[in-house]
């Protein structure tokens, strides 16, 4: 452990000045400085250790006495007794026996205080147990060393701010001085402050050195004046503040000192938690001096830097990391510096490399909140750095990172270099912190496009990651880690070469990001072992798919996959993920005219009425007691950012318009049908809550006009019902946003014509004996051939009581209209046969359950609805109840 | 027509010398180039020991051409090995020969048991049957079947059934197939082909995809089984559509079955049922895969459209002509698929002109007036001829309400009593079981 770092006692308050500088000037090149002899800084180093001792627990005491925590106070009394015998030997050679002024100081004060604390007699009544216990010992003690000191103590008192002078000014010429040897093995911030340490050197030399040290103690002043207005009692005036600055630096290092003791000890020569709150009145002054001495030690001057040097520096700044008390701006600055040091060594770029590495994962560190987003600033900086570190590990092409590789096996003198790390790891962190980055701005302000764009950056990242990866063998495991991440970026990305390549606009040999997505998740599919990369792969996959329009390609591969059915265990991110896949699915079906399809895609996440939830798209708005502080907060974080939302209304839409294309002839053929089911929850609560009001004005929103539509196609009024789903205000509100709208205008049409001609024919079947063909052709504007199909379809499925009459092309109906107690005596059979049923499961399951007779019929309307779901979509599965033609 | 000629797709998952067959269909309805068959043939043979074939095409190829040394090195050294190897297992060759012990064998069930039988008797040892097995597999490439069949057959046999984990033994079993398949003994094919089945479907394989591909060359294979067997008509079926892996497999690597599928389906006229299962993978399946045939089905069942239909089925004549597999049923396809138009369109209308059954029917309108009035004849069709106006008119018959409610409340008495009786007989037990406790 470096003795340099032990003994910058005076840069310690100054570095609130550094830290302003290095953000200023974060690309601040060092130089070294050599100068000074060694003999003389041994005898200051020892005595200055001392002192800095002593000061630090003076500190202490200081706040103590303001909080009056007297059991701390009283401990940090005996510390200081005890830190002031060790440093006797160092006072009697070097001030020749006299108590140095500010040891004096402290110990009126404490006297002073102690005994106007014993005096109050009310508030040493109000005082804990323990506290006043303390307080006794303590005026105990006190008394009895005091009187040790009696003699100085009351020529202290007799003058208490003139005698300091001297002692200070030796004490400046000491600061000074080791502020210039600790310098110089360091580092200078810049160019432009390099002739500064110039005059102080020299004024180190000459005895009147107070305009050389000034500058160190101006830094600290400013530092400390945000308490000083506390301690402004103590001091006669304000001139004497400023000149006298024993005082200030002594109260700073106590405040520091307090803040970071434990890192002392591991030599961290400066500190930093009081930010920049040091800008206080003092801050002019500062700025028109320059600070030179604010550069941490980094090695000494004679040193030779070589290897193993630097790596064991890097281990000792490394190995602070994560400790409570670690300043972790500080810890990249001197990471910065090592780099640089390295570099002017030219120590190879595996030390580089490994440098870089530590100062990425301290840029990771410096944000203490895993929760919360790191700082834009932090950020940029993070970016540069690693691709700085990308590219030099790209271009070094004999640099071998791995998390395999011990620490002691580590190699940085001759290729093949071996480091251990895991560039994967920190590019993982990398993107999770910009997704949260993304989360936290406002989607809707500047600045979220402004982040946005960094999204490049970071897929550039990702594929120089993936680049220096697949240099590597034997490491497929890893390879699919970063082929997820790139997936993770590519999937909810539309590319419209893919369709224009698949209309030959484009040649075909373009690769789009379909075939990308394609070579990476089928790498993904062979090699993955984990299974959630693989699940995660395939709904990527099959969300590519379905945005590109490749609804085979889509549905396939969801149900080859066999996710459907044990979705439900996997975690919540993933089925975060299946949800949006879902959906897409259901957006590529109705884009592809498989109505039925979209449906059963979309119901799901429309059923529970939280599709928001659901796609991981914001909040709902629930009632307080329904989740917990630390179940919102989860629930934040798994929230999509907002540039890879989907259009919620055009879901709905989608989702309404489906279930209108199906349920409305459904309804108009079972119309008096008493086991009929309800295809769409959702859909009926919109189309009975609008028959509900008792004026309907002309449709606002997107769902009025749904249900509009679907009144206008109950009465088979294909027109209407078209020029309701499709007009001026749907268009800006849902259909526009399909890449290509007007074919799923034309596609609507179509399907609107036909179905309302179903239900045309469902609804008026009765009133007629006979329909011509041709008519019905003309009035839905379909080709007759159409018309013949759906009917032919129709009769086939014993839907239409007819049959077609070639010669004259009619279609006859047959009279099988029950009459009104027929088709109520079918219903009571319905209802009978219900009720049959009924009876035999409550038989079943009392045999098994007595006690869940209960809600049983709900177990079974569940059951069905799974299984109509079941046969549309597994393909082994035969559906029971249609015909298929 | 090479458009829908699906040898070459085929061939990919068939053994070599299976495709010969295939090869040589082709050149006898030359639709393509003689000599690229040629060179196709001679690019397969290339890899087997049929040098002598090789050379016979060669000079079909290359008319007037020496025959290259090379070959007839070859051919020379193939005859040596070959009698290397049969000298190897000339102890097994007697063995084979001897009546007494084969029938031993085919006697004896447990292959332990065998084993040691030959073992005392006949001073015979296990290592023996890998050399056995070599020489089958060299007879084989040779183009020997029946005699690869022969040792086969006594592998199969006597090789202990522990040891069917082996590559071997499922090498031996497709073996058999496909030498069973070139001699055209369809019996003991179909139950080879039986016996690989069981044996995919029972064995554990390194991974799914393994199965996967085991299964698509049986499905294959099996095509030359069900086309020539009697039987194979129905078990085409059974095996392609009702069984979820093959159907599987033929969805994810090789929809073109779906032509031999559904022509199956079409001929069979007792499995209608199979028809509805078999339009739903069609329809599935139609953005990769459709030819004429199946388009026909989609036309005549999926949309009704019957001068698609017509169309297509115009089309299926030609392309079954120039499938390997198909052609033998071509007569009975176009039959049965006009009756399958013909009975939809009854389904539907309620009176229909001759003159456009005929022209949907790709008939004369006498022809199709004679086939009406024998289908009427046969009680296979309710309907009457209008012969002033042409027309044939159904006699249909609407269910009246008062069917449906009997069809409706039928078994009802039925279940209810069953359901009394039940509940009565658990209340006598519980009765019992109460009693008993009071006791």
């Amino acid at each position: 452990m470096s003795r340099f770092f032990a003994t910058g006692s005076d840069s310690d308050s100054d570095s609130s000045s550094e830290e302003e500088q290095i953000i200023r000037q974060p690309t601040a090149t060092f130089t070294f400085s050599d100068e000074e002899e060694d003999t003389k800084r041994v005898v200051r180093s020892a005595k200055e250790k001392r002192y800095e001792e002593i000061t630090n627990l003076i500190k202490q005491i200081r706040n103590y006495k303001k909080i009056k925590d007297m059991s701390s106070l009283l401990s940090s009394f005996e510390d200081l007794m005890r830190a002031y015998t060790k440093a006797l030997p160092v006072i009697t050679k070097e001030e020749n026996g006299v108590t140095p002024r500010f040891y004096l100081r402290c110990l009126v004060e404490v006297e002073d205080f102690v005994n106007e604390v014993w005096e109050d007699r009310e508030g040493r009544k109000n005082m804990s147990k323990n506290n006043s216990k303390s307080l006794t010992s303590l005026r105990q003690k006190m008394r009895k060393y005091n009187k040790d000191f009696e003699e100085e103590i009351t020529k202290f008192r007799a003058n208490p701010d003139q005698a300091d002078e001297e002692e200070e000014e030796e004490k400046d010429q000491d600061d000074d001085s080791s502020d210039d040897e600790d310098s110089h093995p360091v580092v200078t911030k810049k160019p432009s402050v390099e002739p500064v340490p110039e005059p102080k050197k020299k004024a180190a030399a000459a005895d009147d050195d107070d305009d050389g040290s000034s500058d160190s103690y101006w830094g600290s002043d400013s530092e400390s004046s945000s308490d000083s207005s506390e301690d402004e009692s103590q001091y006669t005036s304000v001139r004497e503040r400023f000149l006298k600055k024993t005082t200030d630096k002594d109260d700073d290092e106590k405040k520091e000192k307090k803040d970071r003791k434990e890192d002392r000890k591991k030599s961290k020569p400066k500190r930093k938690e009081e930010d920049s709150d040091g800008e206080g009145e003092w801050e002019t002054v500062k700025g028109g001096v320059a600070i030179p001495s604010e550069k941490p030690k980094m090695f000494a001057k004679d040193a030779e830097i070589n290897i193993d040097l630097v790596v064991k520096k890097l281990n000792e700044i490394v190995a602070a990391r994560g400790k409570k008390r670690t300043d972790r701006r500080e810890q990249i600055e001197l990471l910065h510096e090592l780099l640089i040091v390295s570099e002017q060594h030219n120590l190879g770029s595996a030390v580089a490399i490994k440098i870089k590495f530590a100062i990425v994962s301290s840029i990771f560190d410096y944000n203490p909140k895993v929760s919360d987003a790191m700082k834009p600033e932090y950020w940029a900086k993070l970016l540069e750095q690693i691709i700085d570190m990308m590219d030099r590990l790209i271009s070094a092409k004999n640099v071998i990172i791995n998390e395999s590789i011990l620490e002691d096996n580590e190699n940085y003198e001759s290729p093949p270099y071996q480091l251990r790390g895991c560039v994967l790891t920190v590019m993982e962190r990398l993107d999770e912190e910009f997704t949260k980055l993304l989360k936290e701005c406002d989607p809707h302000s500047n600045e979220y496009v402004e982040r946005l764009k960094d999204e490049k950056r970071v897929s550039n990242i990702i594929d120089k990651v993936q680049e220096y990866l697949e240099r590597q063998t034997d490491i497929d495991a890893e390879l699919c880690r970063i082929y997820m991440r790139k997936i993770e970026h590519l999937y909810y990305k539309f590319d419209p070469q893919v369709l224009q390549q698949k209309q030959g606009l484009l040649p075909a040999d373009i690769v789009t990001s379909v075939q990308v997505m394609d070579k990476l998740c089928k790498f993904i599919y062979d090699k993955d072992q984990t299974d959630r990369l693989r699940t995660r792969a395939i709904l990527s996959h099959v969300y590519h798919h379905a945005l590109h329009d490749n609804w085979f390609q889509a549905r396939d591969l969801i149900l080859m996959s066999h996710l459907q059915e044990n979705i439900q265990h996997s975690d919540p991110p993933t089925q975060i993920l299946y949800n949006r896949t879902m959906a897409h699915l259901g957006l590529c079906a109705f884009r592809h005219a498989n109505i039925k399809d979209a449906h059963n895609c979309l119901v799901d996440l429309m059923m529970t009425g939280k599709m928001k939830e659901l796609l991981a798209q914001g909040l709902l708005p629930t009632r307080q007691n329904d989740r917990t502080k630390e179940q919102e907060k989860v629930e934040k974080q798994r929230q999509m950012p907002f540039h890879m939302h989907i259009n919620l209304e055009l879901l709905e839409c989608v989702y309404m318009v489906s279930a209108m294309l199906i349920e409305i002839p459904y309804m108009a053929e079972h119309e008096f049908d008493a086991r009929r089911r309800m295809i769409s929850k959702t859909f009926y609560q919109q189309l009975r809550s609008s028959e509900r009001q008792s004026l309907l004005g002309p449709p606002e929103s997107m769902r009025e006009h749904v249900v509009a539509a679907s009144k206008a196609m109950r009465n088979g009024n294909w027109l209407a019902c078209r020029n309701f789903i499709i007009n001026e205000k749907m268009n800006a509100k849902v259909w526009d946003l399909f890449y290509q709208a007007d074919e799923v205008r034309t596609m609507l049409t179509k399907l609107i014509r036909e179905e309302a001609l179903r239900t045309y024919l469902f609804t008026y079947s009765h009133v007629y004996d006979s329909i011509s063909m041709a008519t019905l052709a003309t009035t839905f504007e379909l080709e007759p051939s159409v018309v013949h199909s759906i009917i032919s379809k129709m009769i086939i499925n014993e839907e239409l009581m007819a049959s077609l009459d070639d010669p004259t092309h009619t279609v006859v109906m047959h009279r099988s209209e029950p009459s009104r107690l027929q088709s109520l005596a079918l219903q009571l059979t319905d209802k009978v046969n219900s009720l049959v049923d009924y009876n035999e499961r409550v038989f079943e399951t009392k045999q098994g359950f007595f006690n869940r007779g209960g809600n049983q019929g709900r177990d079974f309307r569940d059951r069905q609805n799974y299984d109509r779901r079941g046969q549309d979509w597994g393909r082994q599965r035969r559906e029971r109840g249609e015909r298929a033609y | 027509m090479a458009k829908f000629d699906l040898t070459f797709k085929l061939g990919q998952y068939l053994d070599r010398h299976l495709v010969f067959p295939l090869l040589e269909f082709l050149s006898a309805k030359q639709i393509y180039n003689e000599n690229e068959l040629l060179q196709a043939k001679l690019d397969i043979l290339s890899k087997t020991n049929m040098i002598d074939y090789a050379i016979d095409i060669r000079k079909q190829l290359m008319p007037g051409e020496e025959d290259p040394e090379e070959l007839k090195s070859r051919r020379i050294q193939v005859v040596n090995q070959l009698q290397e190897l049969q000298k190897e297992v000339s102890h097994i060759a007697t063995l084979m020969n001897d009546e007494v012990v084969m029938k031993k064998i085919e006697t004896m069930r447990d292959s332990k048991a065998l084993l040691t039988f030959l073992h005392d008797e006949y001073d015979f040892n296990i290592e023996m049957m890998e050399s056995m097995y070599k020489l089958a597999k060299y007879r084989y490439e040779c183009g020997n079947y029946s005699n690869a069949t022969g040792f086969l057959y006594f592998y199969i046999n006597v090789m202990p059934a522990g040891d069917k984990a082996s590559s071997n033994y499922i090498n031996v079993l497709w073996g058999k197939l496909a030498s069973e398949i070139l001699v055209q003994n369809w019996d003991t094919a179909l139950d080879d082909l039986n016996k690989l089945r069981e044996f995919i479907d029972s064995n554990q394989f390194p991974s799914s995809l393994h199965v996967l591909q085991q299964r698509t060359w049986l499905i294959h294979w099996s095509l030359f089984v069900f086309f020539n067997h009697t039987k194979g008509r129905d078990l085409i079926i059974e095996m392609f559509l009702y069984r979820p892996h093959y159907l599987n497999a033929i969805q994810t690597m090789c929809p073109h079955i779906l032509r031999y599928l559904a022509t199956a389906v079409i001929i069979n006229r007792t499995r209608r049922t199979a028809l509805k299962d078999l339009v739903k993978v069609i329809q599935q399946e139609s953005y990769t895969y459709r030819d004429p045939i199946t388009e026909f089905i989609e036309h005549l069942y999926v949309n009704f459209d019957f001068d698609g239909a017509r169309q297509k089925l115009h089309e299926c004549q030609t392309v079954l002509f120039n499938d390997f597999f198909l052609i033998a049923c071509l007569e009975e396809f176009v039959e049965n698929a006009r009756l399958m138009i013909f009975e939809t369109f009854c389904r539907i209308h309620q009176c229909i002109s001759i003159g456009m059954l005929a022209e949907k029917l790709n008939m004369t309108p006498e022809e199709a007036e004679c086939w009406i009035v024998h289908l009427i004849r046969n009680a296979r069709l309710d309907a009457k001829i209008d012969s002033k106006l042409g027309h044939v008119v159904m006699g249909t018959q609407p269910v009246s309400p008062y069917q449906q409610l009997v069809e409706k409340i039928d078994s009802l008495s039925v279940r209810s009593e069953a359901l009394q009786s039940l509940i009565d007989r658990k209340l006598k037990t519980r009765a019992q079981d109460a009693g008993g406790i009071q006791w």
